[in-house]
């Protein structure tokens, strides 16, 4: 089917001729027959648009002739569309003429990877800004939490501890079980050399009760629950219920926050126990499974090496892992602005912020203890 | 001339839920060209027939027909119609003219700068032209509403769903919206079916309509909305186009 803009010359009189379907399924056709402005028509001082030989014509065809005529005339005095033998389409061509004439030129957003960097540099101070502003919030919020307690949605808080408690039970028990396991695995490979895999159950009471089982407990945490909770109060900040919240005096450091981190304190050392008894369990399994060590035995030596010091010194980090998961993760969820995109994007930093945050407090705590010698 | 075939046919409708019942005997013509009004008060089920006429629900017994080439529910490939959502619908992480392009790109083979030309003249159609590159977030309700018709009609429909388009707006941005819907109707010649229980915008845009009530579980009016406010004898179909509620009614019987 021939798709063409046919263009004739009298003297100073031009006329054009589009012949085909000038419609969407045609559109590339079209957008080819009406790239380029017929030499023929150069210097006329009127041109008339003959639209008897269309075929068809919708508006995505109306636009690509409307864009051709206002190239072809820019001032919109030469070019006239001939009504008389197709007024429909000639009202939809000049419908898509009189608009264009009207809009201001579009302002753009196309930026360069340099303005890109500077954009986000320029944006650092306020970050910090903002994050020390909330952290002021949360600090400011205790006083007022203690003062009046009804601030607080304290009877969300059974329904919390079930989420972030109960629920994960099972993903972070699995975790450190099979932490357990690896640091049994290991010991078994390294002491064993050494003739040493009676030190196995000692290595595995260290590393888990000290360091790996609040660190595996707050990670795993961080991972289901920070992202649980950012998502669910970047969700309430885009559907305006913290707006709404506020509007009705409730200040919602207090009324969300506050619930959230208390939550998070008392069950995230409770699931780190729980952890830290699985990971013997694995350690036992690991090294009985392929050395000669009784169960007994293995049972014997981890009673001796567990001191309150390795116990204690582990448990007492694991609140301030979890409220560092909790002040990240509504922090994040606070912050978002925007529709659905926006809190995909502020769960991920929550998450990510989250993780590197237990990472970063607990070696802060072995620092502390290494230079008081516990 | 033989009359035209009407553009849409629901023939003895019966939609729900389960065993639920909502709706039962739908039975309606539209007419090409026309500007349709499903109207009825709130939880009559007009935006849930809408779903049905769109093809996002299954009914339950019954036939709908669009343009003569079969059910809503069981099309492949272009859709035959543009909806515009009572939000608007927008994708917010992509800017407006991303938002209009999307169908284009993936229903046609028209790439770069004819993209563009298409996309900013359906803006433009709509008042929306300097807020191609802007986002969703960084318009108001009214501006993302348009911008939900211009991409609506990305594909060149024949025929225009719109759900409230007049929710949420100032009388101002309705209007204006009424205005668009008129103007769309008249100058492109688009079928369009719209549910509302907007007065003024009924009485300005519409040709024709049903009213849908819950208690009747279906369509208890149907006809021109300007002869149904002045003629109807039905208590509901009063009421409703008068804006007085039962009470009111039996009261000034008296």
């Amino acid at each position: 089917m021939t798709i063409a803009v046919r263009a004739e010359r009298e003297g100073d009189r031009g006329r054009l001729v589009p012949v085909g379907p000038f419609d969407l399924a045609h559109a590339p056709a079209v957008a080819t027959a009406v790239a380029h402005i017929p030499p023929d028509l150069e210097g006329c001082r009127s041109i008339d648009v003959d639209l008897t030989h269309l075929d068809r014509i919708d508006g995505a065809g109306a636009v690509l002739l409307a864009r051709f005529l206002d190239r072809l005339d820019p001032d919109g005095d030469r070019a006239r569309v001939v009504e008389e033998r197709n007024a429909e389409a000639a009202r939809l061509i000049t419908r898509y003429r009189q608009k264009r004439a009207e809009s201001p030129p579009a302002r753009t957003r196309a930026r360069s990877a340099l303005t890109k960097i500077g954009a986000v540099a320029a944006d650092l101070p306020a970050r910090v800004i903002d994050t020390l502003d909330f952290t002021g919030g949360c600090v400011a919020a205790l006083p007022k939490t203690v003062a009046s307690p009804r601030s607080v949605d304290w009877r969300s808080l059974p329904r919390l501890v079930q989420q972030i408690g109960a629920d994960a039970l099972p993903v972070t028990s699995a975790a450190n079980l099979l932490v357990g396991v690896i640091i049994g695995f290991l010991g078994v490979s390294q002491l064993g050399r050494f003739g040493a895999v009676v030190y196995v159950p000692e290595l595995v009471v260290v590393a888990h009760f000290r360091e790996l089982g609040p660190l595996v407990t707050a990670i795993v945490v961080a991972g289901r629950s920070g992202a649980g909770l950012a998502s669910e109060i970047a969700t309430m900040k885009v559907s305006e219920e913290i707006d709404a919240l506020r509007s009705m005096g409730f200040d919602p450091m207090r009324w969300l926050v506050v619930p959230r981190c208390v939550a998070l304190v008392l069950v995230v050392p409770l699931l780190t126990w729980v952890g830290d008894a699985l990971a013997l369990l694995g350690g036992l399994v690991a090294t009985v499974a392929i050395t000669d060590l009784t169960p007994r035995a293995y049972v014997l030596a981890t009673m001796d090496a567990i001191t309150a010091n390795h116990f204690v010194g582990g448990l007492i980090k694991s609140p301030f892992l979890a409220l560092a998961i909790g002040l990240i993760a509504c922090g994040q969820g606070l912050a978002t602005q925007g529709g659905a995109a926006a809190v995909g994007a502020r769960t991920t930093t929550a998450v990510v912020l989250a993780i590197f945050g237990v990472i970063v407090i607990n070696a802060l705590f072995t620092l502390l203890y290494v230079v008081m010698g516990v | 001339m033989p009359p035209s075939r009407p553009h849409i046919i629901v023939e003895d409708l019966r939609i729900g839920w389960g065993t639920r019942v909502l709706m039962e005997h739908v039975t309606f013509d539209i007419e090409r060209g026309t500007t349709f009004a499903i109207l009825g008060g709130s939880g009559s089920g007009k935006s849930t027939l809408l779903r049905y006429l769109i093809g996002l629900e299954q009914p339950m017994a019954g036939r709908i027909d669009i343009d003569g080439v079969g059910e809503p529910h069981r099309y492949e490939g272009v859709p035959p119609f543009g909806v515009l959502f009572q939000s608007g619908a927008l994708f917010s992480s992509m800017t407006l003219a991303e938002n209009l392009a999307l169908p284009l790109t993936m229903w046609t083979p028209i790439r770069g700068a004819t993209v563009r030309d298409l996309v900013q003249a359906k803006l433009e159609l709509v008042g929306l032209g300097p807020f191609a590159e802007h986002l969703p977030g960084e318009i108001s309700g009214g501006m993302k509403k348009r911008a939900g018709i211009a991409r609506a009609m990305m594909l060149e429909p024949a025929l225009l769903f719109f759900d409230e388009p007049s929710a949420g707006l100032d009388p101002i941005s309705a209007v204006e919206l009424d205005e668009l819907i008129v103007t769309l109707s008249r100058d492109l010649g688009i079928t369009i079916v719209i549910v509302t229980h907007e007065l003024p915008s009924i009485f300005l845009v519409a040709n024709s309509c049903i009213v849908l009530d819950k208690t009747a579980k279906g369509i208890v009016a149907r006809g021109d909305p300007r002869a149904l406010r002045d003629k109807s004898e039905v208590p509901f179909v009063h009421n409703f186009f008068t804006r007085s509620s039962p009470e009111a009614s039996v009261n000034q019987g008296r």
